[in-house]
């Protein structure tokens, strides 16, 4: 029993995460329909701008999170107005550029601070471990859930109360009707990058202490962020969030009980299976198109 | 025969005639060994240039042919290699290493050489089958189709590295033996190999110039630019799809024979996300919807790159050098180098109406001859 606990509070670990990177990337691809390859990169560039932040100016974790949010945000709000803004009719042209601007940022960081593992510090606050109906658990873990199911609900609010949410989703449902009712969609699609940017920034600097910073840390992510936002659809928050337990849950469980490698073969045939069957996605609303 | 068809084939020629000239004027074995690289790499792009640029199908999963097809190349090899790196009654080296005591089933048939040439392209041209046919039936497209493609090449590459036993793992199968056909041993490091890998490079860029102006290859195009349209005409596209996916896969496989003997190893390394998606590159640079571009394209950048990473200045940062130029190219010549030259073409020799256009021109021509004899 405590053994199947254990188990599911780790996956609920790495569900969090995986939620924060892949929100990130459903609302850019929800909204503007970019495939972005460099979303690993955002992850990467929120970690070391973490680390900088504790290495130079001696800032913790906890009080620079807004700053890194709001670093990464404005890379992916320059990225957007620089290169994406140019691609929205070729879609598939966005894998390649956002992939060119990937490996520009991997080796612009190798370049500026060195392509050695850096280490982040745990908040002390949240070193020590506490006990869940007799299950040890890091704090700082529990408070990497709490964070990201408040931040997922904040973009829950943003995108369904607030008028620039109704405007988002009315540019993802027509562009072009939305800009006719005066909805200046290229400013839209700016701040939407930037939201998503600065999302996986975030997810960046909370992961930056559990596992170590490097240039390539990103690659992983966005792979995995990825097969979260199929399964779960776009459009569909919910659907995002579904998909990433049930993503945490069975990583967990599988490299738990078997081969790590044949569990990754696994999600990934059932992912190749999923999209062939399904490409809207297990959670995604019915739309009449 | 068009002009611009003439004019075509003509440049194919003098291009592939350059290459083959290359080794009477250099006789190092280390530099043209490199050149022979460069040119495996430019089959490769050439072959993604088929069904990326000619039936729209974004395939960053052009690896796993690849590597298939080098992995065939270097388990006949390896039977081939002097028993002292074997173990006994010629069991391979790593098999011995992981206790395996008999050769596994699948390896029997790779004593034969043909066999394995055979199969080099055989077994890349049934994966694509399979997989295209899965793709295509269910009418997936656009995203979902490199989606799909990136996931089966991690598949792939993930259940090589996994085999260890059988495959060697994360080393591969190395300490092979050179290539012995038609009397002739190709040594990596010799004109031989040089030669060997031109004159494919030929063959290869004449046979899939030869399926674009063939009449299915108007059909990809025409599929490639509006394919609702061409499938209310009655053709089966997801037929042709992956008809096109195909021999872009056994051409694929052919190369990652090649390079194989080239490179007297095979890796899992041949097959990995960072590999595909450079093939996609070479191609977007040189020019998607050209073959000689694209493989120019392969050609030139791994050139640059082996140049580049080798002068002190340029070591780290050519890189970054690199992923700007993608952007660039991305965003300012979505036809690559060689939609430049050819727009460059357009203004001196005028378009002549009558000839098979490479654009929109070939899906209006289809629609023309179709709705002709329809109601």
């Amino acid at each position: 029993m405590e053994t199947i606990l254990a188990q599911i509070l780790t996956g609920l670990s790495i569900a969090s995460i995986l939620l924060l990177v892949a929100l990130g990337l459903a609302i850019i691809y929800g909204t503007t329909g970019v495939i972005n390859l460099a979303h690993g990169e955002f992850v990467m560039i929120g970690a070391y701008t973490a680390w900088a932040l504790q290495t130079y100016v001696g800032v913790g974790l906890i009080e620079s999170l807004v700053v890194i949010f709001f670093t990464v945000a404005l890379f992916g709000w320059i990225i957007e107005k620089t290169v994406i803004r140019h691609l929205y009719r070729r879609p598939l042209d966005t894998i390649l550029a956002t992939w060119g601007i990937g490996v520009m940022a991997q080796q612009a960081i190798r370049l500026a601070v060195g392509g050695e593992l850096r280490y982040v510090q745990m908040p002390s606050a949240m070193s020590s471990s506490v006990s869940i109906l007799g299950i040890e658990i890091s704090a700082f873990r529990l408070f990497i859930l709490a964070l990201s199911a408040v931040i997922f609900g904040f973009t829950w609010y943003l995108m369904y109360r607030t008028s620039i949410g109704m405007k988002l989703r009315a540019i993802s449902q027509d562009r072009e009707i939305a800009s006719c009712f005066g909805i200046q969609s290229k400013r839209i699609y700016g701040l939407t990058f930037a939201y998503g940017a600065g999302l996986a920034g975030l997810a960046g600097a909370l992961v930056s202490p559990l596992k170590s910073v490097s240039p390539e840390m990103g690659t992983t992510y966005v792979v995995d962020a990825f097969m979260v936002v199929v399964l779960g659809g776009v459009e569909s928050l919910i659907g995002t969030v579904a998909s990433s337990v049930i993503l945490g849950e069975l990583t967990g469980f599988l490299a738990f009980y078997s081969n790590d490698t044949l569990a990754k073969v696994l999600v990934f045939l059932a992912i190749v299976v999923l999209i062939r069957f399904r490409p809207q996605g297990l959670f995604a609303a019915k739309v009449r198109s | 025969m068009s002009k611009r068809t003439a004019l075509q084939i003509a440049t194919y020629g003098i291009v592939c005639l350059a290459i083959l000239l290359v080794p009477s004027f250099m006789d190092d074995a280390f530099i043209l060994n490199k050149y022979a690289r460069y040119l495996v790499l430019g089959i490769l792009a050439m072959a993604l240039s088929l069904s990326w640029g000619y039936a729209g199908i974004l395939n960053l999963g052009q690896a796993a042919s690849f590597g298939l097809g080098s992995y065939c190349m270097a388990m006949a090899l390896k039977l081939r290699t002097v028993p002292v790196h074997t173990g006994k009654s010629g069991l391979p080296d790593f098999m011995v290493w992981n206790n395996v005591e008999t050769l596994p089933w699948f390896w029997e048939p790779f004593y034969s050489l043909t066999f394995a040439i055979f199969a080099g392209v055989a077994v890349p041209v049934a994966f694509a089958m399979l997989l295209g046919s899965f793709i295509f039936r269910g009418r997936v497209t656009g995203v979902y189709v490199a989606i799909i493609t990136l996931a089966a090449l991690v598949v792939v590459n993930l259940l090589i590295i996994d085999q260890q036993r059988y495959s060697g793992g994360f080393n591969g199968i190395t300490d092979l033996a050179q290539l012995e056909l038609f009397g002739l041993t190709f040594d990596a490091y010799s004109s031989s190999s040089y030669y060997l890998i031109a004159i494919s490079l030929t063959v290869s860029l004449f046979f899939a110039l030869a399926v674009t102006k063939s009449k299915a290859g108007l059909i990809l195009q025409a599929i490639r630019d509006h394919e609702e349209r061409v499938r209310y005409f009655g053709y089966d596209v997801a037929r042709f799809k992956t008809f096109a996916f195909a021999v872009s896969a056994g051409i694929a496989g052919f190369a990652g024979m090649l390079y194989t003997i080239v490179m007297e190893f095979a890796s899992p390394t041949f097959l990995d996300v960072p590999l595909s998606l450079s093939v996609v590159i070479w191609c977007a640079v040189g020019g998607r919807q050209s073959l000689l571009g694209a493989a120019l394209g392969a050609i030139i950048v791994t050139g640059m790159q082996g140049a580049l990473s080798e002068s002190e200045i340029f070591l780290e940062s050519w890189t970054l050098i690199m992923g700007f130029a993608f952007v660039m190219i991305v965003l300012f010549l979505p036809k690559g180098l060689a939609g430049a030259v050819e727009s460059l073409v357009d203004r001196i020799l005028p378009k002549d109406r009558t000839a098979p256009g490479k654009s929109k021109a070939a899906a209006d021509q289809c629609g023309a001859k179709n709705s002709a004899g329809g109601p």
